[in-house]
């Protein structure tokens, strides 16, 4: 098998090219996804409010029971059309085409990981034993001091390791917004490579790409996982 | 000082609490017995509102509630006068011995942090935990994290400390330093109601004893009515499977 080395390399420098892209995506995803995914987690922790509650189980229900790429294909297809047609009906001025493929692939990842964030969020409350919440208002504190201060910075720890899987799932799933035509790491070797069909090329050096990516994630939520579970650590003498 | 009376509470259709008075005046030490499952530490919970009681009122100072509707404006105020100390200790795992008992005070009752620094260090040097600030309760021993428990509960000087069976999470080597502390705070006069099965210690501290059974107080008195010469059968029944070998004048 012979290799464009020169391709291969030139390619490499594009992929690193889009690790914004890639980035962003993942992030802003991520922190959209999370005020949502936090009150989700709470509204199925409270006995009450059974109708929210049940609605907001079917809707992660859904999202984890259906393949992303098919969450993909239905809101880039259908949601343009809808917003078109509720600008057409209510005489807005804009053009609903116009609009960069990005936004779609934001809306798609958002609603996706609200989802599963509100899972991870839940078992991690549940992991912060209950005592704590009634030794805080013993202690005098409202229950969203004791969220803030108690409750809060430990279900964090717990849910360190599931926030970092999710985050490495999440970020490889992002590959699938070039369906979207967004230039990711992954869209930009595909069109590189079609060119002169390079395309073994071009994706090994996507795999380097998401490797060294996922790696650097990792690595830091490691170190994170430590700074915010110190008081964990075995015994000091 | 504080008085509840008539306090009802039901599970479902199980009634726990079948209509409690208690009387506690400045300075007393209350200690609650009764077997496993009378109701002591659901009475107990009714006192501060973990548990929401289902009929009974409450006099506390200036607050004159009823149990089963006070506002929640009420119910904050009048935890802020008591603390509680739990079996199981339940300190912030996150925060270190002398944090957690800076809580109540910084973030409780917004007390600058200088100064809560301070009160937080003389109530853990009063429990004997002086070289233990700055660990976190996971390296601390059952018996430390519980006096870390009692130091929290003095710190904020509440009016009554109300403690569910304080030692008997404990190791039994471990029981003895922690009912030390208590001993100490009922010397210098502290309030406290008291739910333990150490009929020795109860005997001790106690200005006051009460006997549960069936969600009922069978007989209360002061500790030597209450312990050597009882009058109530269930009483004896309990005191004599409890402490064999002594004995009473029955
Ligand atoms: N949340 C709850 N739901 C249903 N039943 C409960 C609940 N909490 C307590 N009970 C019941 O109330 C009864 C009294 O419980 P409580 O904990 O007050 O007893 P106790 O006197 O403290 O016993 P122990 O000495 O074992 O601690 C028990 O039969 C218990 O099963
Ligand atoms: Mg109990």
């Amino acid at each position: 098998m012979d290799l464009d080395y020169k391709f291969l390399v030139q390619t490499f420098y594009l992929v690193l090219g889009a690790i914004p892209t890639t980035l962003k995506l993942t992030f802003v995803s991520l922190l959209a996804a999370t005020p949502f995914a936090f009150a989700i987690a709470m509204v199925r922790r409270q006995s009450g409010r059974r109708i929210l509650s049940q609605i907001v189980k079917a809707y992660v229900t859904f999202m984890r029971g259906t393949p992303i790429v098919l969450q993909i294909l239905m809101i880039y297809s259908v949601l343009p059309s809808v917003l078109n047609a509720v600008a057409l009906a209510w005489n807005l001025p804009i053009n609903v085409f116009d609009w960069d493929p990005v936004l779609y692939a934001y809306i798609v990842f958002t609603l996706n990981t609200i989802a599963l964030l509100s899972e991870v969020f839940r078992s991690a409350l549940g992991s912060v034993v209950q005592g704590q919440m009634e030794a805080a208002l013993c202690a005098g504190l409202t229950r969203v001091q004791a969220y803030i201060h108690i409750i809060l910075p430990q279900a964090l720890v717990s849910a360190m390791p599931n926030l970092c899987n999710l985050t490495i799932n999440l970020l490889k799933g992002t590959s699938l917004a070039f369906l979207m035509t967004v230039k990711d790491m992954t869209a930009v070797a595909k069109v590189a490579a079609s060119y002169g069909y390079n395309y073994i090329e071009a994706y090994m050096d996507v795999l380097v790409g998401y490797v060294i990516v996922c790696s650097i994630v990792q690595v830091l939520f490691h170190f994170a996982e430590r700074h915010v579970g110190r008081y964990r650590l075995v015994r000091q003498k | 000082m504080l008085k509840i009376r008539n306090v009802h509470k039901r599970y479902h259709e199980n009634e726990i609490l079948k209509g409690v008075d208690v009387t506690v005046d400045k300075g007393d030490v209350v200690t609650i017995l009764g077997p496993s499952g009378s109701g002591k530490t659901t009475l107990l919970r009714c006192m501060n509102f973990l548990e929401r009681a289902d009929e009974g009122s409450m006099d506390f100072d200036e607050y004159h509630v009823k149990l089963h509707d006070a506002s929640s404006h009420d119910v904050g105020k009048i935890r802020k006068k008591t603390a509680f100390v739990f079996q199981n200790y339940n300190l912030f795992q996150n925060k270190t011995a002398l944090e957690n008992v800076m809580v109540g005070l910084v973030i409780g009752r917004g007390m600058d942090k200088s100064k809560a620094q301070e009160i937080g260090m003389k109530a853990l040097d009063k429990v004997g935990l002086a070289d233990r600030y700055r660990y976190y309760p996971a390296q601390l021993s059952g018996g430390q994290q519980q006096r870390v428990g009692i130091a929290r509960a003095i710190a904020v000087e509440p009016d009554v400390i109300l403690f569910d069976e304080p030692t008997s999470a404990l190791d039994p080597e471990l029981v003895g330093e922690v009912l030390n502390v208590i001993k100490q705070l009922a010397k210098e006069g502290k309030t406290m109601v008291i739910v333990t099965h150490e009929m020795k210690f109860a005997a001790d501290v106690a200005t006051h004893v009460i006997f549960m059974a069936d969600g009922k107080i069978v007989e209360e008195g002061d500790p030597k009515t209450i312990f050597l010469c009882p009058k109530e059968e269930r009483t004896k029944t309990f005191l004599r499977r409890i402490l064999p070998g002594v004995e009473y004048n029955i």
